[in-house]
């Protein structure tokens, strides 16, 4: 028969050393379970729903029995106080970043978590397409989204991000830059890029945004400060110029071109081509087969490269675009069809023209997009 | 062998009584008595101290994970803390079918209101009837500009509702929107329906509409109900009745009664309609703000309008193709309103608000579609033209009340006039009996008597004549 050991080692024990370690053990678990960050719930506790049949602009408390849960309280949004100003870091007002994916560029996130606009009053819209290429977009997105939102520093972690994906055929499939650029898949690519802008913008823009900014998923370099510069000039909408880095093998060294020419002056010439043309025609802006002799943005850069030099605007680009909700609010939408000829972005500044809203561009504040 | 740790008997069955025992483990040291009580104290000691720990912990964090660590998950509480920042949504599960109510398809049910307190009783009694899940409608409403108690009454409204005992009551998300867009539009009917402010009116409610829209619309709906506060009759199984046709944009016939004295009846909603060359070419020659809007002498479009195509014993299932649609009561999938058809709050095509709504979702291929002998009944508010025509109405019966009072007075003193004469007569009839029966008395010559009588004639006719000298009323008749 074996000793009974256990009573050998009970009493060989100290009572106290015993109590020492029960509240060690205490200790340790209160550590082990307890917030590694104790001032995040005060700090969202203002932009919180209680439910999640709330607006995905603001995050909401998980409740750990869904079953359980009440009927939605009845919520009052004072649309009134929503203010658009042009010192939105003051006013503490919401920003709504919008991004159609195709592919996943790390530089792009990489760039949103340099903007230093206060991130707990950004929310992140992404709609992706249900494609092969999509799906592997969205995970590398979710992937990048978990690092930020779970593990990241606080100050880097944005309010609330929603993920779409699109419920509609994408028009070409490869978005290979020489297959996406062709004049005849245009119209069919922007119909698509125009509904999927439509989708995100109005399931997502909810009552307590000021601001939206278009900002395109290959957009891998901009200004931290691109929210509060765009912000301040206190225009419906504004876009920057978007240019492209490469290496030029002339000159052996790296160099920048224009990228986007949907910002553009109209011209007595484009508008007659549009007179001629049929309801359904689009004008093309960057086409040589169709001059239209547009004033582009992209070629008014000037020599002193003053970056608050702004001028007007009559066709946008989407690649950033810096929008008051309230333009949108009234109706402002990218027409996926021919708006008096234009169509997606171009059409949407008409359109916002049509509705009493100006747009403008900087020429001199730049953007950068992606090299394939 | 001897079997040293057998202690209760022999290896062959003898029991072991009063005999001394050599156990080689006896001689081992063994707790005392003491020593074990002194150890059990302690672990009770210890027990109680960590469960105090425990429970104070688990009082002061509530919400804490000690408590579900300690209790393995088994004691959760509701309130958990957790915040969630992502939400993921696939759009293809929201394209909204013919049997959504089955599928728990999502509606947004949009509610634009302005000074529309006297409605909202009527509109909460249809809230309550509706026969689609109230937990899969999303209700939404924008209260602008009022100047009556809308929005008070309103509130209290849907906290009653959402806290209604009956589980089956209570609807999903309800956001009450307030923006005021400054505008001094009269709403009363007159200017509301006058058409010189029509342009305006129009854009202004477009513009609302899409406030309350692009405010409330969520990925997760399907299909988007608008539905006027001031419907006075609907069918309870509108959504469904409406769904089934699996159509992106439909709308029902809208009429309202009317008082008998205006024929009881009179289509409401002009503004579904079918396109007509004549409108197109009318539009061509439009300035390009200008507004085309129905119902005004001004604009003769030749449409053929939903509200004159009702039959009311037509069968409620006919579809009928329009462009321009009206607002009082759409159901449109969730879809067509993602992807960028709104109100358009300025002139598109000609048109604006929900006509120009039906416009742009045809010229984006979507199917519009109205049902002519589906009729659903607006309330009938009197106009002043109607209120004018009722007061002369109200005079009209006054006036010929009085006359027939009067006619009846008349008809009373005449039957007192006849009562009389027939005394008098009565009278007469006496007398001329008495003097009868006088000359009946004396004997006389034929002729004589024949004068008397004339003479008696005479005397009948001066007594009558006496008669109505005493009684002017009398006289009065006679004359």
């Amino acid at each position: 028969m074996a000793r009974p050991m256990g009573s050998v080692r009970l009493k060989k024990a100290n009572p106290s050393t015993l109590l020492l370690g029960a509240v060690l053990c205490i200790f340790i678990i209160i550590f082990l379970v307890s917030p590694s960050t104790p001032t995040k719930t005060a700090r969202l506790a203002v932009n919180t729903a209680s439910h999640h049949l709330s607006p995905p602009t603001s995050p909401y408390r998980k409740s750990s029995r869904p079953g359980e849960l009440g009927p939605p309280p009845v919520t009052h949004y004072k649309l009134n106080n929503v203010t658009i100003t042009p010192d939105p870091i003051a006013n503490q007002e919401h920003v709504l970043i919008l991004t159609p994916m195709a592919r996943f560029y790390q530089e792009y996130w990489d760039n949103l978590l340099k903007l230093n606009y206060p991130h707990e009053l950004i929310t992140l819209g992404f709609i992706l397409p249900k494609t092969k290429e999509g799906n592997a977009a969205t995970t590398a997105l979710q992937a990048q989204i978990q690092r930020t939102q779970k593990q990241g520093p606080e100050k880097d972690r944005f309010k609330s991000i929603i993920i779409l994906r699109q419920d509609f055929e994408p028009a070409v499939m490869s978005q290979d830059e020489s297959e996406r650029h062709k004049m005849a898949n245009q119209k069919a690519r922007r119909e698509v890029m125009a509904k999927a802008r439509n989708s995100l913008l109005f399931t997502t823009l909810g009552p307590s945004t000021s601001w939206v900014l278009w900002l395109d998923a290959d957009i891998v370099e901009s200004p931290p400060t691109l929210i509060q510069d765009l912000a301040s000039h206190d225009k419906p909408l504004i876009v920057p110029n978007c240019f492209q880095r490469y290496y030029d093998g002339d000159t052996k060294k790296m160099s920048e071109r224009p990228y986007d020419y949907n910002s553009w002056q109209d011209s007595e010439i484009a508008q007659q081509l549009a007179a001629q043309m049929g309801p359904d025609d689009i004008l093309l802006e960057g086409y040589k087969e169709m001059a239209t002799y547009r004033a582009l943005m992209a070629y008014m850069v000037t020599e002193q490269a003053d970056k608050s030099l702004v001028i007007p605007l009559d066709g946008v680009g989407g690649t950033a675009l810096l929008v008051k909700a309230d333009v949108h609010r009234d109706g402002a939408m990218f027409p996926p069809f021919a708006f008096y000829n234009l169509i997606e972005t171009e059409g949407f500044a008409k359109m916002a023209k049509r509705l009493g809203w100006q747009p403008w561009g900087l020429p001199n504040y730049k953007v950068y997009h992606y090299n394939e | 062998m001897i079997p040293r740790h057998h202690s209760s008997g022999f290896a062959n069955g003898h029991t072991r009584e009063k005999t001394f025992d050599f156990s080689p483990h006896r001689l081992q040291p063994r707790a005392s008595a003491n020593n074990n009580r002194h150890r059990k104290k302690l672990v009770a000691r210890i027990g109680a101290v960590l469960f105090v720990v425990v429970l104070v912990t688990i009082w002061l964090w509530p919400s804490s994970s000690v408590a579900s660590l300690v209790s393995f998950g088994l004691l959760a509480s509701g309130t958990d803390l957790e915040l969630e920042t992502v939400r993921y949504y696939d759009l293809t599960n929201v394209q909204g079918t013919a049997r959504g109510w089955e599928r728990e398809e999502r509606i947004l049910l949009c509610v634009p209101l302005r000074d529309a307190e006297a409605h909202l009783g009527m509109f909460f009694s249809h809230l309550r009837n509706f026969t689609y899940p109230h937990h899969l409608i999303d209700l939404a409403f924008l209260v602008s500009d009022s100047k009556d108690q809308t929005l008070e009454v309103l509130s209290s409204s849907l906290e009653e509702l959402q806290a209604d005992a009956d589980p089956k009551q209570p609807y999903g998300e309800i956001s009450i929107i307030e923006k005021d867009f400054g505008q001094q539009v009269n709403q009363d009917v007159e200017s509301r329906h006058g058409f010189a402010a029509q342009a305006t009116r129009r854009k202004l409610m477009a513009q609302a509409r899409n406030w309350l829209l692009s405010a409330a619309l969520r990925p997760y709906h399907s299909w988007v109900y608008w539905r006027d506060v001031d419907v006075e009759t609907a069918p309870f199984t509108i959504l469904e009745d409406l769904m089934r046709h699996n159509k992106d944009v439909i709308v029902p016939n809208v009429w309202r009664p009317l008082p008998e004295w205006l024929g009881g009846e009179q289509p409401y909603d002009l503004n579904s309609w079918q396109e007509s060359e004549t409108a197109l070419a009318l539009a061509d020659t439009l300035d390009e703000d200008a507004v085309i809007v129905e119902g005004y002498a001004e604009y003769a479009t030749w449409r053929p309008h939903l509200a004159y195509l009702r039959d009311p014993y037509g069968d409620p299932d006919l579809e009928m193709e329009i462009d321009g649609v009206g607002g009082v009561s759409i159901l449109a999938r969730a879809k067509v309103f993602r992807s960028g058809v709104h109100f358009p709050a300025f002139s598109f095509q000609k048109h604006a608000e929900t006509e120009g709504f039906g416009k742009m979702a045809r010229r984006m291929h979507y199917s519009v579609v109205g049902l002519p002998h589906y009729t659903i009944w607006h309330l009938y508010e009197p106009s002043v033209d109607d209120i004018r025509h009722m007061e002369e109405m109200e005079q009209e019966r006054l006036a010929r009340e009085k006359e027939e009072e009067e006619k009846k007075k008349k008809a009373a003193k005449i039957k007192e006039e006849f009562g009389d004469a027939d005394t008098q007569w009565q009278k007469d009839k006496q007398a001329m009996q008495d003097s009868k029966l006088q000359a009946k008395d004396g004997v006389k010559p034929v002729k004589a008597a024949e004068a008397e009588g004339v003479a008696q004639g005479n005397k009948g006719a001066a007594k009558a004549a006496a008669a109505q000298a005493a009684d002017p009323g009398a006289a009065k008749v006679a004359a």
